[in-house]
This record gives C-alpha cells, structure tokens and sequence, in this order.
C-alpha cells in the first residue's frame, strides 16, 4: 500500500504543490521550511582527520602478514595470437610461489593490444617477480593491427577482432538480435535500415525548410582516468574465502564478480574492503583481470598477495574515455526553433564496440533526430565507464553547433539556447552564469590583438535520483553509542559523510556522535559509485533508518516515562517533549531494556518528483595569445544542480573536480598511440599531462538547493554531471577569442595557430 | 635468486628505525614496507605525481627517486610525524576544516611539500605555494581548496590570523540562499 500526500517541490522562490504516491514504509521527503540542524550545513568529512595524518588504509597500504607480491607480463604486440606459453623457467626460480596465465584462467588466447595479459607471477619480493616475468618465453602468432580510428577505419585495414567481427559496427540504432549467437537477424535488419532511410528523408526535408544550415565535424581525443591510487587488489585465503582488499568503487560489485559461480576465481565466501581508495573516475567497478590474476595467484600461493598495477600499466590498461569522431549537422528557423539534427558518429573503445557511443543529444530540443553512431574496434586497451560516459565528448561537438546555429540566425549563444530548452531547473540557471562570468563585458576579441579573450556557455544534464536495492543499518546502543553502516565505498565524494549526516539529524545527534561504517560488504549492500548514484541511493535509505531508531527509541521512552509519543521527538542531543528538551540521549538509552535498537531499511522506489534529470550550465573565459597559440582558462563558472543539497561544502568540491578535469580534457590530456609500433606513446603522467595547480583555472560554483521530491531526501547526485560541459565552455569561448573554430580536442597552441592560419587564408572569400 | 641487502639505521620523525633492505630499495619503499609508514603514497614511482614527497633535512623531495641507502644519518619527514604532539599541524586542521582532502591520496605528499616551503617562507604568496606545488599532482579537487588551507595553516603556524581571516568553508553561491520562499 503506497500513501497519497502532497509535497512541496520546486526552488529559489518558486515551489509547487504536487501529489505523490510515498512508497509504503518510506518518509516524505525534506520540505521547505523543515528544521534542519545538520543537513544542508558543510560539515566537514568524517575522514577528514585519517587523510591528512596519512592513518587513511588505502588498499596499497594493506600489509598482511606474509604478504607476497604479484606481478603481469604484458604483451609487446598490438595484434597477437598466443601460440604457447612456457613457464617452466619462471616456476623454478627461487621464490616464485604462483604463475598463471591468460588462457589458462580467461581461456582467452588472444593479444589485441600492447598491454594485454599473457601471464601472472607471485613472488617473495617484487625484484623476483620482476624477474620471473622476464623469464616467461612467449611464442607469438604477430598479427598486423590498427591503433587509430582513422586506421581501423580505412579500406583494406587489418581485422582487429577475431571470427566474423568487422571493425566498425553500428551500435545504435540498432536491430533486434537472435537470442543465441548474438547474430543479427537480417530480416529485423532490413527493416531497421528502411527505418533509417525514412528517418533521413524526414530530416532532409526539414534542412531544406530551415533558415539557417550549419555543419561540423568535431574529434575527440582518448583520455585516460588516471586515479592517483592504480589499480590493484590485495588478496587472501582463508581455505575457500577470500578476502579482498580493492582499490575499488563497487565493492559488491567486485563480491560478485570474484563470487561468481561461473567465473574463474569462484570463491565460496568473498569479503571486500575498501575503506579508502585514491579515486576511480569509473573505472574501478569491476576487478578486472588484475583483480581476478590477483585472487588466483593468492590462492595458488597459499600466501596473500598484493597486485597493484603501476602507473604504465595503470595508462595502457586500466580504462579510458573513448575518442570520437563527430559528423554534424543542425537546421534552424528563423525565430531560432532548431527543426532537425543529424549525428553520425564513430569511437573507438578498444577492441570491442561497446560503450562508443557520444552523447550528443538530450539536451536541447533538436526537433527530429536523425542519429546513427558507430563503435570502431582497434588494438587499443580498452575504455571504462569515465565520468559522465559518452557526455563530454558530445557536448563538445553538440555545444559548438548549438553556437554556430545561433550565428546563423543572429541570435545571442544563451538566448538561443535558451529557446531550445525547457529544463526547469537550466532555464533559471542561463543568466545566473551570464552575469558571473561577465558575458557582456566588453572584451579584445575575434583575434584582433596579439592577447584576446572570449566566453563560451554549454550545459549539462543528469540523471542521478538513485534508486533501490541499498540498505543501510542503524544501531543505538543502551550506553548511547550509534552506528550506521552501509558496505558501499567512499570514492573521496563524501559519501561517507552525509550518510552520517542525514541519519544523525533524524536522532537530533551530532554528526560526530554517530559512528560510520563503510566500505566493506559484510556490511548492509549499497551502490556501486556509478551514476553519480551513491548519494542518492543510500541517504534516503540512511535516513529511513534513522527514523525508524527514533521511533522505536522514542517509543521506550513513553512506555517507561508514561508520556504521550505523540509529543516525544529527539533534537540537539535531547528527547524534546512538546518542542522542550526533557531528558539527554544518553540518558534514554540507558532506559532501553536491550541492549541494542538495530534498524534495517531499504531504499525504497522513487516517485514523481520536480525534475527527472539535474541540470547545469557552466560558462569559461579564455585568454589566447595569437602568437604562440597558447589558451589559459581564466575562469570557469559552474552553476549547478544536486537537487537537496545536504552538504553544500562537498557538493561543491564535486564541482570543482569535475570542471578542473574539463579543463585537463580540453587543453591537455591525449593518449597518444604510435600508428608503426602499436604502443601507447606516453603511458605516465609525464608526457600524458594532468592538469596541474599552475594552470588551473578561477572556479566559481553556483549550486541550486533543489527540493527535487524523487526520494525522501530530494538528492541528486553530482559527480559526473560537472564534466560534461567543460571543455565545449572553454571551446566556445576559444572560438569566441579568436574568431575562429577548433573542432578538436586537446586545443593544443598547434591546433590554434592552425585555425588562425586558415582563417588568415580564409579573408577575402564570403564568410558563411 | 638473492638480494644483496643492507643494514642500517634511518632517523624517522626523530626517532630511529633499524631497518635491513634491498640495497635497490628507494626510500619510499623502505618506508612504506620496512618502517611501516604508510602514509607516504606510490603514485607513478617515477618521480611524476608528487604522491610521495616527504622531507629530507627540511627539503621537500620525491622518495621514489631516492634510494634509501642515501639518507642514512639524515632527517627524514613523514606525514606520520606532522603531529604535534596530539594536536593536528595547522596545515592539517586547515586541510581537514576546508575539505582540502577529497579521496586523500595525494594529501600527505603536498601536506609534506607545504610543510617544505614554509620552512623557506613561513608568508608565501599564491604563486609560491603554487609553485612549491607544481610537481603535486591531484586528480579530485581543482586545487583552490589545497591552495587556500596552505595559506591559512601559514596564517596560523605566523600566529597572524588577524590579517587572515579563515577562508569560507564554502564559497559558492547558494540559490535560494538562507530564506525559504513558501508557495
Ligand atoms: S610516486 Fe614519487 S613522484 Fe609519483
Ligand atoms: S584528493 Fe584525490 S588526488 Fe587529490
């Protein structure tokens, strides 16, 4: 039975009444107005203390006894078949405890880029796994491969996959296929590429109606995660249970899949601890195949055993985001309307074709769609889920059009987007970032001196309400002490930090009076940090447990004081009688006849809310010098939505990473891959440049408090969405500097004195 | 096969520690495997990321570029010994107060590279503290808040917290801001 009710929803000064179905058992969310000691206040991390005095066990730092070391060897080749692999050398050095290999434990005799795993040794010490690795004879079958898209792409390229897959597959729209097999059935087929003709035709039609016409073509570049803490797992048995130590951001996912039946590891019993972990970006959702070498080796070795990828390792294999290549083309009417928009797009996310996909729709009102993407294999290590997949690389190209459709109709680049948009929270988000960023301040700009500045705007969206399947546990002790507990990690978001929060205002307590527990999945299961989910999926359950504690609290003390529970409530360290603090929480504890109230609580299902999605517009400012070609981001405003906000001073910090990451996207980071070797060119973080304190820029972070009603404490999630417009911000504004395009990313001083050279070229013929 | 290893005594955080290593051994993986001071982080081992910066007679340098061999009878710092007594260092109340820490990998290693360069110049200006910290790289924060708890730990290691003040503890905008707006 779910409970009708009406809810306040809505921001800044504008709320609706709306009607919602609260899910049976469940708590009507945070109203305006609502006496919040804790939530919405910037506490500072619970962990705070543990990281800066280096006490914070990240899964590097666990030693335990006997702890042996394991190492991979890697392939050389690009494009290999393995043919047989001797280990007899590597076995019998002494100290060698463990050595596996690829198509023993994968069954997987490939090598498809140079990077692969061929083998694992365990070892005393690290200088003799280093060793035994060198001693491992690997006879290959060495393949011709393709380590670019344009490559992989060209006629008569070498095959990247193996059997019958082509290198470049269509990965949307795409037709139904047999259940088995995986093999498309040609009649679904046809019919969906009649479907596509048609779309196409609709589409052109509506080109040739429009006022303005514009098209582009836009690449982006591979960037690599590069978490300060890589990869890796510390692994051991205790008989057929394993305890895993990851440097993970799913810890049940990782239970799984080291738990899994039908995988190679297969253990009984799988315990995961992640209490800290150097960040993920994504990309530690699963164990990988160094998390699956990690739990074997540690099991042959009957000994545990620390595999922790270094930093080359970390560059080549350990995920990316895709690049792309962006084929576009917009139609607009006179009064601004966009009327058509067609995509066609390729990426390249390693050997498979999965995940290649470039997001650049679903923001705007493009009118009809006609999209078509394509995922293009090549000898590449593979992508992972990256902040915000698939988003920063679209609105790249998506927000540079959206600028070049409003030139073509002489609108301003806000008030046309603004026209095509009707997000609730993004339409009140537009002038905000105007007048932040000093958008009409006059400027030297167009490439009219030596030092020109410009402003670029773009937007973002998400989707990050959170949804079922955590719990979360809350335990009050007769002698005062309470505990929450969710077995989820803290990728350095925070979450840590407001579950404690959210439960503890619902006991009236200190956030320093709770105790938390994360990062291990003996505890109640929680999210993986996917989605920007977390938040959203464990406060609301967080919270539901700390009412529930309270209830049951509250109910001991009216039985045992003979007060009326209706009255009773828990606040600032005290049960409140009719608002009046009248007894101490310590004190009400101490009347419990057990010794524990323990609390689980389900996340439940969301309901309707003000928005489904969160949204941001961020706008950049730029300094380029015309000469040498350099781009410094002098500011970048975020204005941004993480519905409820209930710690204003995270929220923010999650701001603040993403668009510095942005910026890194948008100015520097590449991976750059040799076309005659195969190989990753600068796998460190040397040559692959993060961004550093020098070059980042002014960020200014606006956040809307949103009481979004999806869940009962109204959260979205923030980390991905920050991402996503960044770098398309600080292109516009690049474009704006200097009068002239650049349609790829990292804008490198090269790419920008070439523009200026084709514009220098360009004068004297009719501008479009 | 056999490593040639090495005895000695390291002076860490001011006390002795007898260790027996690899002679190969850089100092980071000496102190992080033998001392059992871990706070120190891997983040490349080759001298690229900062995570494992600590001091070596008051200068900040990268322990994976030192072998351990090389700092017997020298002070060695770690962000084990930034304490004073029970009390947090100011640079590690202002880090934890401006959630300068985000996932934490990289703090000890720039708590260490401040601590270096206030040693030099207990009043820095933005650009030095940027440049004390231009070898530490950090993956999660947008540096700002790094920046701004060095400059007010120095403010209060100089007892000068009147010329500066405590940077906010968040310094965005806020809509709606305080008031609640009812329908
Ligand atoms: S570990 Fe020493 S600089 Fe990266
Ligand atoms: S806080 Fe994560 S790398 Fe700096």
């Amino acid at each position: 039975m779910t409970e009708e009710m009406k809810i306040k929803v809505g921001f800044g000064d504008t709320f609706r009444e709306l009607t919602v179905r609260i899910p049976d058992g469940d708590i009507p969310p945070y109203q305006p107005g609502d006496p919040l000691d804790l939530v919405g206040t910037s506490e500072i991390r619970l962990d705070a203390v543990a990281k800066v005095t280096g006490t914070a066990e990240f899964t590097y730092d666990r030693q335990p006894k006997g702890l042996i070391y394991g190492k991979i060897l890697r392939s050389p080749h690009a494009n290999a078949n393995i043919r047989s692999i001797d280990v007899s050398q590597a076995r019998a050095l002494e100290g060698v405890r463990a050595v596996l290999t690829t198509p023993d434990v994968f069954e997987d005799s490939t090598a498809r880029y140079a990077g692969a795993e061929i083998a694992a040794v365990a070892a005393d010490s690290e200088a003799i796994a280093d060793e035994a690795v060198r001693m491992i004879e690997v006879d290959y079958e060495v393949l011709p491969f393709c380590v670019t898209i344009d490559d992989s792409m060209a006629e008569g390229a070498p095959k990247v996959g193996r059997g019958n897959q082509e290198n470049v597959d269509r990965v949307s729209p795409r037709a139904r296929r047999r259940r088995r097999g995986g093999e498309i059935n040609a009649d679904a087929e046809a019919s969906m590429v009649a479907r596509m003709k048609e779309r196409e035709k609709t589409v052109d039609k509506l080109f040739a109606k429009s006022k303005g016409v514009v098209e582009g073509e836009f690449r982006t570049q591979v960037q690599t995660h590069a978490p300060l803490e890589t990869h890796g797992v510390v692994c051991d048995w205790d008989g057929k249970n394993l305890l895993c130590y990851g440097s993970s951001q799913a810890t049940f996912g990782f239970k799984r899949e080291l738990g899994s039946s039908r995988g190679p590891v297969g253990a009984k019993d799988v315990r995961v601890i992640c209490e800290y972990v150097g960040g993920g970006f994504g990309s530690k959702f699963s164990a990988g195949r160094e998390g699956v070498l990690g739990a074997m080796l540690a099991r042959e070795a009957g000994k545990p055993v620390r595999l922790m990828l270094d930093r080359k390792e970390e560059q080549t294999s350990a995920g990316n985001r895709p690049d792309s290549l962006q084929k576009l083309k917009m139609g607009v009417a006179a009064d601004g309307t966009i009327l058509a928009y067609r995509v066609r797009s390729w990426g390249t996310p390693g050997t498979g074709t999965g995940g290649a996909g470039a997001h650049n729709d679903g923001i705007y009102n493009l009118g009809e769609i006609d999209k078509v993407e394509y995922g293009v294999r090549t000898n590449c290590g593979g992508a992972r889920a990256h902040r915000a997949p698939g988003w920063p690389q679209g609105v790249f190209a998506l927000e540079q059009m959206m600028d070049m459709g409003a030139q073509s109709v002489g609108l301003d680049p806000i008030e046309f987007r603004k026209r095509n948009d009707d997000h609730p929270i993004r339409t009140a988000q537009y002038d905000i970032a105007r007048e932040k960023i000093g958008w009409d301040r006059p400027r030297v700009r167009g490439g009219a001196a030596t030092v020109c500045r410009g402003v670029g705007v773009a937007s973002n969206l998400w989707f990050s309400a959170g949804g079922r399947g955590t719990q979360v546990m809350v335990r009050v002790h007769k002698d005062g002490q309470v505990e929450v507990r969710n077995g989820a990690q803290d990728i350095g978001t925070g979450t840590r930090t407001v579950m404690g929060m959210v439960a503890a205002e619902e006991l009236g307590l200190p956030l320093a009076r709770v105790r938390t527990f994360i990062g291990d999945t003996r505890d109640p299961q929680g999210p993986g940090s996917g989605g920007s989910t977390t938040i959203g999926s464990i406060t609301p359950a967080a919270r539901l447990a700390g009412y529930v504690a309270k209830q049951r609290l509250l109910e001991v003390v009216a039985a045992r004081k003979n007060w009326p529970i209706d009255q009773l409530g828990l606040r600032r360290g005290h049960v409140t009688r009719s608002g009046d603090p009248v007894l101490s929480f310590d004190a009400a504890c101490q009347l419990m006849e057990e010794d524990v109230i323990e609390v689980l609580e389900s996340r439940k299902a969301n309901y309707a809310g003000f928005s489904d999605t969160n949204a941001g517009v961020q706008c950049a400012e730029v300094e380029v010098d015309t000469e040498t070609g350099e781009v410094r981001v002098i500011k970048v405003v975020a204005v941004a939505d993480a519905g409820k906000l209930i710690n204003p001073m995270l929220a923010e910090s999650q701001v603040r990473g993403g668009v510095s990451q942005g910026v890194g996207y948008a100015l520097l980071e590449r991976r750059i891959m040799d076309s005659q070797e195969g190989r990753m060119v600068n796998p460190n973080l040397e040559m692959y440049k993060l961004l550093g304190a020098v070059d980042c820029p002014e960020i200014e972070v606006v956040l809307f408090d949103v009481y979004n009603g999806k869940s009962n404490t109204s959260v979205m999630g923030l980390g991905e969405p920050p991402i996503v417009a960044t770098a398309a911000a600080v292109a516009n504004a690049v474009s704006d500097a200097i009068g002239v395009r650049i349609t790829e990313i990292p804008i490198t001083p090269r790419k920008v004195l070439e523009a200026l050279g084709r514009k220098g070229s360009d004068t004297g013929k009719k501008g479009e | 096969m056999k490593e040639q290893r090495h005895t000695c005594t390291l002076r860490v955080n001011g006390e002795d520690a007898a260790v027996v290593f690899a002679v190969h051994h850089t100092l980071l993986e000496v102190l992080r495997e033998e001392v059992g001071l871990t706070g120190t982080k891997h983040g490349c081992e080759l001298g690229e990321c900062g995570t494992c910066t600590v001091l070596i007679d008051g200068k900040a340098v990268l322990s994976c570029l030192e072998l351990a061999v090389e700092c017997e009878g020298r002070e060695i710092e770690t962000v084990e010994g930034l304490m004073i007594g029970n009390e947090l260092h100011p640079l590690q109340s202002a880090f934890a107060d401006l959630g300068a820490a985000q996932c934490g990998y990289c703090t000890p290693g720039i708590l260490m590279a401040a601590k270096g360069l206030l040693a030099e110049n207990p009043s820095p200006s933005r650009d030095h503290v940027i440049e004390a910290l231009g070898g530490n790289l950090c993956r999660c924060t947008g540096y700002h808040k790094i920046l701004e708890a060095v400059e007010w730990g120095a403010a209060i290691l100089r007892g000068d917290l009147a010329s500066r003040p405590p940077p906010e503890v968040f310094h965005g905008d806020r809509i709606p801001g305080e008031e609640v707006v009812d329908a």
